[in-house]
């Protein structure tokens, strides 16, 4: 168990046209017992940096601690780290037991008998003690990936890190396998570095997201933080599924002037955003209301283009204007009913909008919550 | 086709019609490539007058059959095969192990400079024998006498007293020259074979291996080299066939008759004014025998090895 932390961790990579930069000064303080989340899309430089705090990659600038100790320059078996592959990364010509005891015979000088009683544990542990003497080749995905879980346990290291460890698993296995790792990572109490390109994994397992975006951080908080008060459009689009809907407009004394609507804003949201003309509303779809006849401020016409029933709800893709390619997505109860070409009214309440600079796509204005953290309970 | 308009009856009878052209094929090509071997089989179980008599690959009538050729045959080369397998099995094992570690080095490993090696094994690879001939008989007689002469006499020369002889190109000798010449020129080719192989192996296991604390060294012996079972066949059968087969070297290396390998040995038996071809033919069998035993020993994981499982 350790606290980990990268300070400014920079990796460039020389190329014909020059140096990339694959991870641009990026800071963050992972606490002891953390589950931290780094989520991007592909070529983000997510896996490089859990390369680098693995030392599979050279660091190019910055440090990386453990505990204080700066760890840059050791060799990977030294740092006590964990790493479970999303290929798995299995031995084939060696059995579960095999595979397992590879690490603690190498890294270690642990008597046999010893060794031995760890792994039976560890696959006690992981459900997998009656494949002990198997190999990889006659497992499944999902035991597959249970045994590089238990690899990764046996070791009893002090950070976890993750490659997209669940990428290869059905959708089914995955939710499942997601509530079980969450559990194993609470129980066991390991700092753990998970990379994923899934959003919802992020979402659901995580205590804190870092969403990184062409090598640089864009954020690093809660996942509710993030969903919530997200720091620039980046994150307010990354985070979220169907993903928030943004409208380009122009800010005119207290309306912001979009292509198909007007938006009439209050003064307290005209003095936070003072300064800014150029501006993108933001609204995530389960915050559009829609209405019957309202003589309130904000409400537009539209046309529902395509309904997608989940069962527990609707997801709307409605329209503006019939002839234009714009859409923007509304999502509705489940018993709701709407139809495909169907006339609207949709509101967009002011306090559910987010308000981003166009320019440089900075948050200005977040839709306002009491306290994210007394988000109220269920109980 | 569907079941449903009766094609698949018709489906059926043509796969069957296929199938039949198939095996047709096969036996074909067996025929084809089996025949020389009858016709030696055959002929070397002739007399000289029955070979006269008969077709090449005809049977020998119960007054035509001797085993003469076969026992000449089998004297002659007996000596020989026995130096051949002295020589090319080390000259093998050596030349398939030390590729398999340089592919691993110049693979799985990285390193500044690497592509510069790759480069000048394949180029190995493609220097024919008849080019290095005279350097390498150069090498063996006189540069290397010379240097190990000077060196042991200069570094142990209190124990030497200054007089130690590189021993005299006896048998034995030049049977270990000819070894580490076959094993030191078949290290490019097993480099390449084992290289190609090794790129195919998922990096993501090299390091969690390495994440596992293993050493380099470690990796190679615990992952690696049982993951190059099949992969070992290949060259080993390569490789044997290779070495067992030369004559070139074996030819200016080798003088001593006791010595001599078996190509050497058969060049020998057929190399007479008269030409005998129940003899010749016997000899060619016996001097096969070998590297058919490995094909056969081998043949399966061969098949694992060139298909890439």
């Amino acid at each position: 168990m350790a606290q980990l932390t990268l300070d400014e961790v920079t990796k460039t990579f020389q190329d014909d046209d020059g140096e990339i930069i694959a991870v641009d000064e990026v800071s963050v303080d992972i606490e002891d017992g953390e589950f931290l989340c780094v989520v991007g899309p592909s070529g983000c430089g997510k896996s490089t940096t859990l390369r680098m705090i693995a030392g599979l990659e050279d660091i190019t600038r910055g440090e990386i601690r453990l505990d204080g100790q700066i760890i840059n320059d050791q060799p990977p078996a030294r740092r006590n780290v964990a790493m479970v592959f999303q290929s798995y990364a299995l031995y084939p010509h060696m059995t579960v037991r095999e595979n397992m005891a590879f690490g603690l015979e190498e890294s270690t000088d642990m008597p046999d008998d010893e060794i031995n009683e760890r792994v039976e544990q560890a696959c006690k542990d992981m459900g997998i003690f009656e494949l002990i003497d198997r190999k990889p080749g006659e497992l499944s995905g999902g035991q597959q990936q249970r045994v590089a879980l238990g690899r990764a346990i046996v070791r009893d290291p002090e950070v976890f890190l993750m490659d997209e460890p669940l990428a290869n698993l059905d959708a089914k296995l995955k939710a499942e396998m997601r509530t079980e790792l969450q559990e194993l990572q609470h129980d066991l109490d390991v700092t753990t570095v998970y990379v994923t390109h899934d959003q919802t994994e992020a979402m659901t397992m995580s205590d804190r997201i870092a969403i990184l975006n062409d090598g640089v951080l864009q954020q690093c908080a809660t996942p509710l933080e993030c969903y919530h008060e997200p720091n620039n459009l980046f994150v307010a689009g990354f985070i979220g599924e169907p993903s928030m809907n943004f409208f380009p407009t122009t800010l005119e004394g207290s309306t912001l002037k979009g292509e198909w609507f007007e938006y009439e804003l209050s003064d307290e949201t005209v003095a936070a955003v003072e300064g800014t003309t150029d501006i993108t509303l933001g609204i995530r779809p389960e915050d559009i209301e829609f209405v019957q006849s309202d003589t309130r401020s904000n409400v537009f016409d539209s046309t529902v283009h395509v309904v997608e029933p989940r069962g527990n709800e609707n997801t709307a893709h409605l329209q503006f204007d019939e002839s234009m390619d714009d859409q923007f997505i509304a999502t509705v109860g489940g018993m709701k009913q709407l139809k495909s070409g169907q006339r609207v009214k949709v509101r967009f309440p002011e306090n559910a909008i987010h308000l981003f600079d166009t320019a440089s796509g900075e948050a200005i204005r977040n839709r306002t919550l009491d306290e994210i953290e007394t988000v109220e309970s269920v109980v | 086709m569907s079941i449903r308009d009766g094609g698949f009856i018709d489906e059926l009878r043509s796969t069957e019609n296929s199938r039949i052209g198939l095996y047709a094929l096969l036996l074909a090509g067996i025929a084809f490539y089996l025949f020389p071997v009858e016709t030696a089989v055959m002929t070397m179980f002739k007399t000289e007058s029955a070979f006269a008599r008969t077709l090449p690959f005809a049977p020998p009538g119960t007054d035509g059959f001797t085993l003469d050729a076969l026992t000449t045959a089998w004297n002659t080369l007996r000596p020989g095969l026995i130096n051949s397998l002295l020589m090319a099995i080390p000259a093998t094992i050596v030349s398939a192990l030390l590729g398999s570690m340089t592919a691993y080095g110049l693979t799985t490993i990285s390193w500044r400079g690497q592509v510069g090696v790759v480069v000048l094994i394949i180029a190995g690879i493609f220097i024919p024998y008849q080019a290095v001939l005279v350097p390498l008989a150069q090498f063996w007689f006189q540069v290397l006498p010379g240097l190990l002469n000077g060196f042991v006499n200069t570094v142990f020369g209190f124990i030497t007293g200054g007089n130690w002889q590189y021993p005299s190109r006896n048998g034995y000798v030049q049977l270990l020259q000819l070894s580490i010449t076959h094993a030191a020129y078949g290290i490019p080719i097993c480099t390449l074979l084992f290289r190609s192989y090794y790129q195919s192996i998922s990096d993501e296991m090299i390091e969690a291996a390495r994440l596992d604390g293993a050493s380099a060294f470690s990796i190679y012996r615990n992952i690696i080299l049982p993951l190059s079972l099949p992969m070992f066949a290949v060259t080993l059968i390569y490789q044997f066939t290779q070495v067992y087969n030369d004559l070139l070297f074996a030819l200016v290396l080798v003088n001593e008759p006791a010595s001599q390998v078996a190509t050497q040995r058969l060049a020998a038996l057929t190399g007479g004014v008269v030409q005998s071809f129940n003899t010749t033919m016997a000899g060619a069998i016996v001097a096969a025998l070998p590297t058919l035993l490995v094909y056969i020993m081998f043949g399966e994981q061969f098949a694992k090895g060139v298909a890439g499982e």
